[in-house]
């Protein structure tokens, strides 16, 4: 069980699936996390490779504070990502609001009223390499020995 | 024939494998010179509270009490690291990135006032605002009810039916007059301009 398990453990560290969902910002973060799939920070040499379907995804990129048409799709997209999962706040705005915590605006943040959120990374956008190293450090704190861990 | 060995030679060569299959961008090192959330340069915070005036981002920035000074804090995931604290104390208390670099090779700064403006149509004369205001009531201890004064040296009086405002940069910035006004008619507000000093000729 130990061999199969250390398998799976080296396998899952150079294979991350990341999905990322905007649920309400002012699109900053969303061009910092396109930004790191591009030549200067790479992404995909750390084995983290993006994609857009929740059902393919080990890791959600939650972006922006949630605005209220997206509550119930928020919750939705986290009930569709396999086990085992995780979210990462990325920006200010999932942890408060950022700008948008003022009166009168249609928001609703933190999202961790919604979904559990398991790291996040602050900033107003964060850089490219805060993104990367939140989701390689954070990675395998859920995905090492998972399935022992379940026992 | 001779083309297809020479690939396969190509592609056995070590030096080509290690590098194809082991190749990785250099380490990404923050630069020195990038805008990061403001820190503590260790002088001393005079508590004017220009940092927390000027911040854009709601709840990103507190001037605190300490067990014997004030400091300025900064909260993540409020801050959006864009430097105008840093650009506005005037005691060069934090610093990020090279802002204060810059700021004292081109000799800038922030001057702020307060200006006051009464809405006429909201305005019902009551005269509130001048019997409230704190400077008001240390210059002409005599003004009371209707907010007419003798004196020309207050901030504002009601004169001839109307509110006038006579010395605008007698404000301090307190908003007595603006919790004090039932139609919220007077407003103050916080003008910030930046200013550079003239270069040694």
């Amino acid at each position: 069980m130990s061999i199969l398990q250390d398998i799976k453990n080296a396998v899952r560290s150079r294979s991350i699936h990341v999905s990322y969902v905007d649920v309400g910002s002012c699109n900053g973060c969303d061009i910092e996390v396109l930004a790191c799939l591009a030549p200067r920070y790479d992404i995909e040499q750390y084995g983290i490779y993006v994609h857009n379907n929740p059902r393919e995804a080990d890791v959600l990129l939650v972006i922006g504070s949630v605005t209220p048409q997206w509550v119930d799709k928020l919750r939705d997209i986290w009930e569709k990502i396999p086990e085992p999962k995780v979210a990462v706040a990325i920006g200010n705005c999932p942890i408060s609001g950022c700008v948008y915590a003022r009166k009168g605006t249609l928001t609703t943040p933190p999202v961790e009223n919604y979904i559990p959120i398991a790291a996040s990374v602050p900033g107003c956008p964060p850089r490219p390499t805060e993104i990367l190293s939140a989701i390689l450090s954070v990675a395998p704190l859920i995905f090492k020995d998972y399935e022992e861990k379940q026992r | 024939m001779r083309s297809i060995v020479y690939y396969v030679r190509e592609f056995l060569r070590p030096e080509w494998l290690r590098k194809f299959f082991l190749v990785k961008t250099a380490p990404l090192e923050t630069p020195s010179y990038f805008k990061d959330y403001p820190s503590l340069t260790g002088k001393e915070c005079t508590a004017c509270f220009s940092c927390m005036m000027i911040c854009p981002a709601p709840n990103a920035i507190a001037v605190l009490r300490r067990q014997d000074r004030w400091e300025p804090e900064i909260y993540r995931g409020h801050c959006i690291r864009c430097g105008l604290c840093v650009e506005a104390c005037p005691e060069d208390v934090l610093a990020s990135g090279r802002i204060l670099d810059t700021t004292h090779r081109d000799r800038t700064a922030f001057s702020s006032w307060y200006h006051l403006e009464v809405d006429d149509t909201l305005c019902m004369r009551c005269g509130n605002c001048c019997v409230s205001c704190p400077v008001n009531r240390q210059v002409d201890p005599q003004l009371a009810g209707t907010g007419t004064s003798a004196s020309d040296e207050v901030v504002m009086r009601v004169e001839g039916g109307r509110v006038r405002i006579l010395h605008e940069e007698k404000c301090t910035g307190c908003k007595t007059c603006e919790i004090n006004c039932p139609n919220r008619a007077i407003r103050v507000a916080r003008m910030v301009e930046g200013v550079q000093e003239e270069a040694e000729a």
